[in-house]
């Protein structure tokens, strides 16, 4: 007697899907920043373009000449924008797609797999087994048949994806289609520009506006006016990064046009190069991977300004999400600062929270590059001016001031959901952080100083930074001659000449934690090249300053402090220990 | 003649400013790139792209066309008999376009 089994239908295969929302995403990017450029045109028609000390047949002309054009411009710009948001959209949904066609074809393989088996086994079973196989058969036919309904679903959601992507291309391709769906109509940014609250706002004032605008205006404000959020103190970090994404890709156009047609200014020329800095910045950011989950890390542009300080540029990237990080750091570089560094101090924002992803893979994290000061950039022997502000407190000062107003801002944006949050000040960055600690009140739960000349001079003791000095620390290579520049013990610089930067962080009277902070390459009895090892991976300072960041301070390596006594020289027992390279680029077992 | 003050001057340089400006979002539309789109869409995409170029192109063009029309103005006034010694020396750097 024979059995008769019915084996489940062979699943169709996923079909290919050919695309990438990467690229897809910079089109969008590119198109964002085009329409801010046109909508610049828009708001220039409505404003300066008018003259109102002008009069006569000709001025009369000229006013109601000029008027279309700025129409043309509100609906060419209100198009463009809203194609480049569809286009982001596209982007996200395309991702989702892709996502979703491979656990298709995880399902499809699995599938193939069971039914091969069965096919096997329906050869050699018997007529006892049979209705057990045909049971087993009955169950992945279910599967194969929930499995074709997925795909179907799957295949009509990318046919509908890409139909109204299409559409969105192609019903704003004439000039009269343009004028048709957006000639006068009003832009949703402005409404919500009128009520931003003026100058001088607190950061909580800022964030309550925003939090109350609707979705569509907070993308309209991003896209027609970027300059007026994306620095802004109280705006969310991707709120910030978004426009200032906009800002940088409309710069870079400008610019790079300007140039070409030969046309470019001195001013521009720097600026120009400050706005590829900060690019390159981002990109270096991007171009690294997360630890832990291997995804390339999220960089967000919370400070971009090209043309501040005169042209040396206000530039801060964060590696990793301002927004929900349970971590964040703050790292406040200090001589040999401007726009144009920012590739360098990106590449320590990014190893850092490497190294805090790697030491606690529980946590997230967010680490951040500061240049939003006036830092001394050039030596004096150079080019004067700056460098000549290295050996005074005056720019340290200016930028705690700012410093403070940042760390408001962020404070500000999440006040429900509070980060652990970490100003890390290195060399002359640290007299700015000791600074904005003292005379500003800094609002953060533990501040770091690393290869500092001294916190400044009214800050004497660790608790006169307002932060409890259990969670005030102090990194100092032994062979660092920048560290050891701080004022020790009763007579220095700053008694006798009423010279220097204040006090050392790392002696013993200081009264903060100090931690281990050797390099197993360190040189001779002073080495430069010792003042910027403090960020490098498989060292003692970034283990210990990824801890301290990490909140995890048990693990952190104490050192013993510099002394100075009465009689004699400064004595730093660091001297004569051998340094140590603890894991910090490798995840901990 | 009405007197063309130094305001149409300055507007005639800002004319040219946003000249400069759309041109370079023109060619930002330009060289943004549709290859990440499927085969199904690349096509709409490309074709908005090129025409969008062209529409930055002509907002460019007519705000030099104000530039130069601005400039004509101060032209036309300084070389009259009814402007002032002080008005040529106000509007004279502005006859000419600087970028």
């Amino acid at each position: 007697m024979t059995t008769e089994i019915r084996l489940p239908p062979l699943p169709r295969p996923v079909p290919a899907l050919t695309c990438d929302p990467g690229a897809i995403s910079s089109c969008g990017a590119d198109l964002l920043a085009a329409s801010a450029q046109v909508d610049d045109l828009g708001t220039f028609v409505a404003g300066p373009a008018r003259l109102g000390d002008w009069s006569g047949d000709a001025a009369t002309a000229y006013h109601r000449a000029i008027a279309p054009t700025g129409r043309r411009a509100d609906a060419m710009s209100l198009a463009l924008r809203g194609v480049a948001h569809r286009v982001e959209e596209h982007s996200a949904e395309m991702q989702r797609l892709l996502d979703r066609r491979a656990g298709l074809e995880d399902r499809h393989q699995h599938l193939a797999q069971q039914i091969a088996h069965l096919r096997a086994e329906v050869a050699t079973t018997t007529v006892e087994g049979a209705a057990e196989l045909q049971a087993d058969c009955d169950r992945v036919t279910g599967q194969v048949q929930a499995y074709e309904t997925d795909l179907d679903t799957w295949a009509s959601d990318l046919a509908t994806e890409e139909s109204e992507m299409s559409q969105a291309f192609t019903r704003v391709l004439d000039a009269d289609d343009v004028e048709r769906l957006y000639g006068g109509v009003a832009d949703p940014a402005d409404d919500a520009l009128r009520d931003k609250p003026a100058a001088g706002a607190s950061p909580t004032d800022v964030h309550d506006w925003w939090v109350a605008l609707t979705p569509a205006q907070r993308r309209a404000v991003i896209a027609a006016s970027p300059g007026s959020i994306g620095n802004l103190d109280g705006i969310p970090a991707a709120a910030r990064h978004a426009a200032n994404t906009v800002s940088l890709g409309r710069d870079l156009a400008d610019y790079a046009h300007t140039d070409a047609a030969g046309v470019l200014t001195d001013d521009e020329r720097t600026w120009y190069e400050n706005a590829r800095a900060a690019d390159d910045a981002r990109r270096e950011i991007e171009g690294r991977h997360d630890p832990v989950t291997g995804e390339p890390i999220v960089a967000q542009v919370y400070i971009y300004d090209p043309a501040a300080f005169g042209g040396d540029g206000a530039v801060a990237i964060s590696a990793g999400d301002l927004d929900t990080a349970d971590n964040v750091a703050v790292v406040v570089p200090g001589l040999g600062t401007d726009g144009e560094s920012a590739p360098y101090q990106a590449d320590r924002a990014a190893t850092l929270y490497e190294s805090t992803r790697a030491l606690d893979p529980s946590a997230s994290n967010a680490s951040m590059f500061w240049i939003g000061y006036d830092a001394p950039d050039n030596a004096p022997w150079d080019e004067g001016v700056d460098g000549a502000g290295v050996v005074a407190e005056t720019m340290a000062t200016a930028g705690g001031e700012r410093l403070a107003d940042t760390i408001d801002g962020l404070r500000a944006s999440r006040e429900d959901d509070p980060a652990h949050l970490t100003a890390i000040g290195h060399s002359y960055g640290s007299t700015t952080t000791g600074h904005g600690a003292h005379d500003e009140g800094l609002d953060v739960d533990d501040i770091v100083f690393v290869g500092s000349p001294g916190v400044g001079g009214d800050t004497d003791h660790a608790s006169d930074t307002g932060i409890d000095p259990d969670h005030v620390w102090a990194g100092s290579n032994s062979r660092d001659p920048v560290a050891d520049l701080g004022n020790h013990g009763w007579v220095h610089g700053e008694t006798v000449l009423g010279a220097g930067l204040g006090d050392d962080p790392a002696e013993d009277d200081f009264g903060a934690n100090r931690f281990q902070a050797e390099s197993e390459t360190r040189g001779g009895l002073f080495s430069f090249g010792d003042h910027s090892k403090y960020f490098d991976h498989d060292t003692e300072s970034l283990y210990n300053i990824s801890h301290i960041v990490n909140g995890d301070y048990d693990a952190v390596q104490h050192a013993e402090h510099i002394h100075d006594p009465f009689l004699g020289g400064p004595h730093d027992p660091e001297y004569d220990r051998d340094p140590t390279s603890p894991a910090t680029s490798t995840l901990t077992p | 003649m009405e007197v063309v003050p130094v305001s149409v001057g300055e507007a005639s340089r800002a004319w040219d400013e946003q000249h400069l400006d759309l041109d370079a979002a023109a060619a930002q539309i330009a060289d943004a790139d549709p290859s990440g789109f499927t085969g199904n869409v690349r096509g709409s995409a490309t074709r908005f792209l090129t025409q969008w170029e062209r529409h930055a192109e002509s907002l460019g063009t007519v705000s030099e066309q104000r530039a130069d029309g601005l400039r004509t103005t101060v032209s036309d006034y300084v070389t009259s008999d009814e402007a002032t010694r002080g008005d040529l020396v106000r509007l004279a750097s502005y006859l000419h376009e600087v970028r």
